[in-house]
Parts: structure tokens; sequence; C-alpha cells
């Protein structure tokens, strides 16, 4: 269960982010080809990401929200540190082929090692890191843009992913390929956006920070 | 003499294996309203850490509790990353709607599990009617289900709640602890099958 109940979380990390506004007027992109290469050339160049960020769980049918807060570590190629602190703790490290989860009763390292469902985030994850996401076999994708922004909208269609959502939209600032926000629609109905902010790019950061348990 | 210990032991094995954790229940005419004092007053949306280990499985997230217009409650349990593990409706009829279960939980026992337990935890129950049991200092409030019953075991006075039970004819299933209360709201809640393993553990957060 614990791989299917992270899966998503795997995609943060190639995703920079700023706030994200207004989402309307998408037409598919102009020029397909260009936005790939810039959008390869910007994930190459980082090799590090700071952030705060701050998620939003909407259930669409209470017409409520659960709103969470955190911060977020990457580092090239395949370490990623996400930190809850409100409204409660929670801590997922991933560092290569291991991770580390730490909730207020447990904290325990769990491979990835012979989970099919890994596979495909291992391969998200470098697909991300390598800015080859529009490649990834494991999604249809497509990208929209509008005077501010591109959408890529990835619909899953390998199993696994799949039995979990429509479709995981990530919004790109065009001034400079940042991902602004990440909002995974559930099959359930609800969605989950996720923005950052305070980014900072290729800062040192120390392995530490993703060490395992 | 050898087979008469054997035979002394075994007969001893049978006879406490079928000894009711519940004979000792006197019943007896009391105000089984008492217990409503302890009913979780959620009069706005609350939320609680909550982890659940089950057999060699451990989850971890937002249990939410809303109240809606119509006196039913629900009852919402999400990942700390926000995947949406299950949505119940728990009507003031003592209905009760699975809104949505992660295909990969819904098998029909652990919706029937989580039911009962979220019941024992909501206190929906009509006092009108339970019996009430002494057991010695303890105070059985009991409810009857098809199977088994539920009792809200409180001080021999009412004043406190021990803990509540869900008990087969001869013992103890599930127990549930609701305690530190602030505001009519229990801080912490904590229940525990006594045939598996399966925990919820769950303390309370600021929205």
């Amino acid at each position: 269960m614990y791989p299917l109940m992270r899966s998503w979380i795997l995609l943060c990390c190639c995703f920079v982010a700023l706030n994200a506004s207004a989402q309307t007027g998408f037409k598919p992109v102009a020029n397909l080809e260009l936005f790939k290469q810039q959008f390869m050339k910007t994930a190459q160049s980082t090799n590090t990401i700071k952030s705060d960020f701050v998620q939003e769980k909407n259930l669409s049918m209470l017409s409520e929200k659960i709103v969470s807060k955190g911060k977020f570590w990457f580092k090239k190629e395949n370490k990623v540190r996400m930190e809850y602190s409100a409204p409660s703790y929670y801590l997922m490290v991933i560092n290569g082929k291991s991770f580390r989860i730490k909730d207020a009763k447990s904290d325990r390292n769990i491979s990835t090692s012979g989970s099919k469902l890994f596979e495909q985030i291992s391969k998200v994850t470098a697909d991300c890191v390598q800015g080859n996401v529009l490649n990834n076999k494991d999604f249809n994708t497509k990208v929209l843009e509008n005077a501010q922004y591109y959408q890529v909208q990835m619909t899953p269609v390998a199993k696994g992913l799949k039995d979990f959502f429509n479709s995981i939209d990530l919004l790109v600032e065009k001034k400079d390929l940042a991902v602004v926000k990440i909002i995974m629609h559930e099959r359930s109905g609800d969605d989950t956006n996720i923005s950052f902010t305070q980014r900072e790019l290729n800062v040192p950061i120390s392995d530490e920070i993703f060490a395992l348990k | 003499m050898r087979s008469l210990r054997l035979n002394s032991l075994v007969a001893l094995l049978l006879f406490s294996s079928c000894t009711s954790a519940y004979r000792s229940l006197q019943k007896t005419e009391g105000d089984a309203a008492c217990i409503k004092r302890f009913q979780p007053k959620i009069n706005q949306t609350v939320l609680y850490s909550t982890q659940v280990d089950i057999l060699q499985h451990h989850l971890s997230g937002l249990l939410l509790f809303k109240p809606m217009d119509d006196s039913s409650m629900r009852v919402v349990f999400a990942s700390e990353m926000g995947l949406k593990f299950f949505d119940f409706e728990f009507g003031k009829d003592g209905s009760f709607i699975k809104h949505y279960m992660l295909p990969k939980m819904d098998k029909k026992a652990v919706v029937k599990t989580l039911r009962k337990d979220f019941e024992m935890v909501l206190m929906r129950q009509d006092p009108a009617t339970a019996e009430v049991f002494m057991n010695g200092a303890e105070r059985y409030t009991a409810f009857k289900l098809k199977k088994g019953k539920i009792y809200y075991i409180t001080s021999k006075d009412c004043s406190e709640l021990v803990r509540v039970e869900n008990g087969s004819r001869r013992k103890p299933v599930v127990e549930v602890f609701l305690t530190h209360y602030t505001n009519g709201v229990p801080d912490s809640i904590f229940v525990q099958h006594k045939k598996v393993k399966f925990n919820i553990s769950s303390q309370r957060v600021e929205k």
C-alpha cells in the first residue's frame, strides 16, 4: 500500500515552482519541439532545488479543503526530501532506490526493488530530472499554452498510476520554465494541488538531508 | 494419578475457554443517556493525524470528521500527500453510505469493520435502546448488534469514560479509547482490535 500512497509525490522531484495564478485560455502549444528542448535544457541545468510548498487537497463532494505545508529538497540525480510540518509532521525521503518514511508512530526504510509501480515511479523521476518526461510511455501527454504558462497534461496509461489518477497536470511558467503548480486529478473525483514558494536553485544541499534511517 | 492431572488440566482449559468476560455483569436500572456526555461534540470539521497498522501494513494520513447540514457525519481518511483512502457517511438514523473506498482496500470485511469502529467512536446510538449493567466499579451501557454488543464502559457514577468495547458473546473483540477531551472533542482516539493486528491511532491536529 505504501508505494501506492506515495506514488505521485515522486513526480515532484523535477518540479520547481512559484505561485500559480490564472489557468485559463489554454490552447495546444504552437511549437512542441521547442518547448521540449527548452524544458529539457532547464531540467539538465538544475542540480539542486530547495523550496517551501503548500498542498491543497480538495474533497470534491464535501466542499472541504485540507491544506498542508512543508519543505522540499531535491538533489540530482535521485534524491528527494519532502517534509510536512502542518497540520502534522510527515517525512518522505527518496535516496536512489530506497525510501524513508517517518510519521508519528514509525520511521522506516522501504526498498523500491521488486515493485512494478516503483519502477514506473523511478522512470518518471529519472525522466523528470533529465527533462524527458514528455517522452515517458507511461503517460499520454499533451502540452497546452496561454500567454503566461505551459500546461502539461499527463494521462497515465500504464497500470499502477492509472489506478489512482485520471491525470496529472503541470503548470509551467513560460519565463523560466519552472513548474509552478502540480494538479493531481484522482479517480475518486478529488484533486490535490501543490505549489512551491521560496524556490532556490542550485544551492549547496548536504547529502545528510537525504539520509535514510 | 498422571491421567487425573491431565484430565483436570484439560477440564480447566475447557472451562476457562468457555468462560465469558461478561459473565459477571449485573443488569441494573440506570440512565443510559448519561453516556451522551462522552459523545464527541463535532460541530465543525475536525482533523486527526492518524496511523493505521493492519497486519504487516502501516498507513499514515489525516482523518477528517465533518458534520453535515442533514446531521449526518462524513468521515474521510486521506494520506498526507492527498490520496483518499475512504469517505464514509454516518446518518443520524444509523444509516451508512460508503461514498468512496480506494479500490485496493475495497473489501466487504474491511468496510464493515471500519463502519463498526467509527460507530463506536461517534456514539450515535439511541440510549433508549440500551441496557445498563454493573461490573464491580464499572458501569456497562450496552447496545445490541446483530452479533455481539457495543459496551460504553464508564465509572460507576458515569463521570468518566473508561473505554468502549465491542464484545462477542464471550470476550472483547475491539476496544476504543477516547481521551483528553477539549471542548467536548477527544484529542486522542485509539482503536485496538483483539483478534487481528489492526490498530488505529489518531491525534487531533489544528486544521
